[in-house]
């Protein structure tokens, strides 16, 4: 396959992506009832967050704002994912049905054409629900407001989301395998409720285990450090940018892996 | 000869459901691994509160509560909304209300099957090992009796709102949409996020009539022996919930069928 520059990429992404809102459009109950329903799993986590603090007012030292700070940051993290990588949950049906095979026919990159497909408008209720947490968090935890912490937070809000979407693309991938996989995605995504904890709850082997093999403790926990403890920043933190695109870039070369294995059913 | 016809059902989906064994295995493994989540969250909690109880509940209860909610879940889950919304799309639901059987009942026994098998290749590792992490802190009694049969009313409590939720899917597309709200519901207001008795105490008086408790929050009670389970008073009102809500459902559930079936359109199958 040809190199092909990204602004060809974007145009491409464009085209892709009126179809699939135009598409939508025409379901719109589908659309209201989804948006309800996004809303309200969100409400359900607050919901669960607030009664947590209603009970116990710290947890391992952390007190609510910054608990809150944490929640919102994690609820931003898992935007893109949402957004742009939601088509991982209709891969299995496209892999079990042969489906899948048209997207091996075309010109461009397999993963790209694939993930263009689906924009999920509905992660926009989230992002706009994560980014008023954490404004209201980032006030009331006293971080200044400076160009230096903004673009950190930006920075390191892009870094975190990479890590959702390498669990996802590997969940989703292990369909090319094991005949309806679709239980380890729902794991995976059950398991992204405890990034929004902080990680050095922890400890022993289980440390090691949630932080590089299921790594949760990077969707929300140690990228938001850079800005909740500027003074003490443990150096899993200022490398977590390298370490998610590395994360990000397994879990492609293992999609691609997959995407080679496969031979269509046929039909 | 009736129940023969149904036990044939149980088979299939038995036989179906081992068929994907590598998921139930995996099931598990997630279990352990959500209990572990669950038991370094909980224990930072309970350490940093620096009481035994909170709410009557220590972090053994809390604990047991929570992973047997998950394993509960992953028992009582039904697919209901998914392959009814997919077969009106195929068509295929033609072929089974043409069945010589009453929809709901093939349904339900179409399900028993899995049911059985998550059961015991899920549920039971799972309460063994929750049984050895907290070094035997489940009491082993009538308990586990009344127990078994708190679960199995909510397991017909869950199939009545299964179907409700289901039977809505005959109106709308929005199947994603529709489950999804139904999940949040139930699990929120089950106690499968966070046990009941932490909720402050005017919310729980509402919640603790609803049909949702009845699924997750009272089984888990009764086995605790905790909410008045440990007297027959206490124990029998506890059921007498659940036996309420179950009839509550089913009525419901068969009258909004009958209804809504006249109006099913199907394109093409």
């Amino acid at each position: 396959m040809n190199k092909r520059g990204l602004t060809f990429y974007l145009s491409i992404y464009r085209k892709v992506l009126i179809q699939d809102l135009k598409s939508k459009m025409s379901y719109r109950a589908d659309f209201v009832i989804s948006t309800i329903g996004m809303i309200m799993t969100n409400l359900a986590g607050f919901i669960t967050f607030m009664i947590l603090f209603h009970n116990f007012p710290t947890i391992n030292g952390w007190d609510y704002h910054h608990m809150l700070f944490l929640y919102g940051f994690s609820l931003v993290a898992l935007t893109p994912v949402q957004c742009f990588f939601d088509n991982n949950w209709n891969l299995r049906f496209m892999v079990q049905s042969g489906d899948f095979i048209k997207y091996c026919f075309r010109p461009i990159n397999v993963f790209f054409y694939f993930m263009s497909e689906v924009f999920d408008v509905k992660g926009l209720g989230q992002l706009a629900f994560g980014l008023g947490t954490l404004i209201y968090a980032w006030h009331h935890t006293g971080i200044p407001v400076t160009i230096l912490t903004v673009s950190q937070a930006i920075l390191f809000l892009l870094t975190a989301s990479l890590f959702m979407i390498a669990i996802m693309n590997a969940a989703a991938a292990t369909c090319f395998w094991i005949q309806g996989s679709g239980y380890v995605m729902v794991i995976m995504f059950r398991f992204k409720d405890f990034a929004k904890y902080p990680a050095n709850i922890f400890s022993g082997i289980f440390k090691v285990v949630f932080t590089f093999i299921i790594p949760i403790a990077f969707v929300a926990y140690y990228p938001s450090l850079v800005l909740l403890t500027p003074s003490s920043v443990p150096l899993l933190s200022w490398l977590s940018p390298a370490i998610g695109i590395l994360f990000f870039f397994l879990s492609y070369k293992f999609w691609m892996l997959g995407v080679s294995k496969y031979d269509f059913t046929g039909s | 000869m009736s129940l023969r016809k149904f036990l044939a059902l149980t088979r299939a989906g038995i036989m179906e459901s081992l068929h994907y064994r590598l998921g139930t295995i995996v099931t598990l493994f997630a279990n352990l691994i959500y209990l572990v989540l669950v038991y370094y969250l909980w224990k930072a909690v309970y350490a940093s509160s620096g009481v035994e109880q909170v709410n009557g509940m220590t972090f053994t209860d809390t604990m047991i509560y929570l992973i047997l909610a998950t394993a509960l879940f992953n028992f009582l889950e039904m697919f209901v909304v998914w392959d009814m919304s997919r077969s009106i799309q195929s068509g295929k639901i033609i072929l089974d209300l043409l069945k010589p059987m009453d929809f709901r009942s093939y349904t339900f026994w179409s399900y028993s099957g899995s049911h059985v098998v998550s059961f015991v290749l899920t549920f039971i590792p799972t309460f063994i090992v929750v049984m050895i992490v907290t070094r035997g802190a489940i009491h082993m009694g009538l308990n586990l009796l009344y127990f078994a049969i708190s679960v199995v009313l909510a397991l017909l409590i869950n199939f009545g709102i299964e179907m409700l939720v289901a039977t809505v899917c005959l109106y709308t597309e929005s199947t994603w949409g529709i489950n999804i709200v139904k999940e949040t519901i139930v699990l929120l207001l089950s106690g499968a996020s966070i046990p009941l008795a932490f909720f402050p105490e005017r919310i729980r008086d509402v919640i603790g009539y609803l049909p949702f408790r009845a699924v997750y929050d009272i089984p888990l009670t009764v086995l605790l022996g905790k909410g008045g389970s440990d007297s027959l008073a206490g124990l029998i009102k506890l059921w007498g919930l659940q036996f309420i809500w179950a009839v509550v459902l089913y009525v419901a559930g068969v009258l909004f069928w009958n209804h809504s079936v006249k109006k099913i359109t199907v394109n093409g199958g």
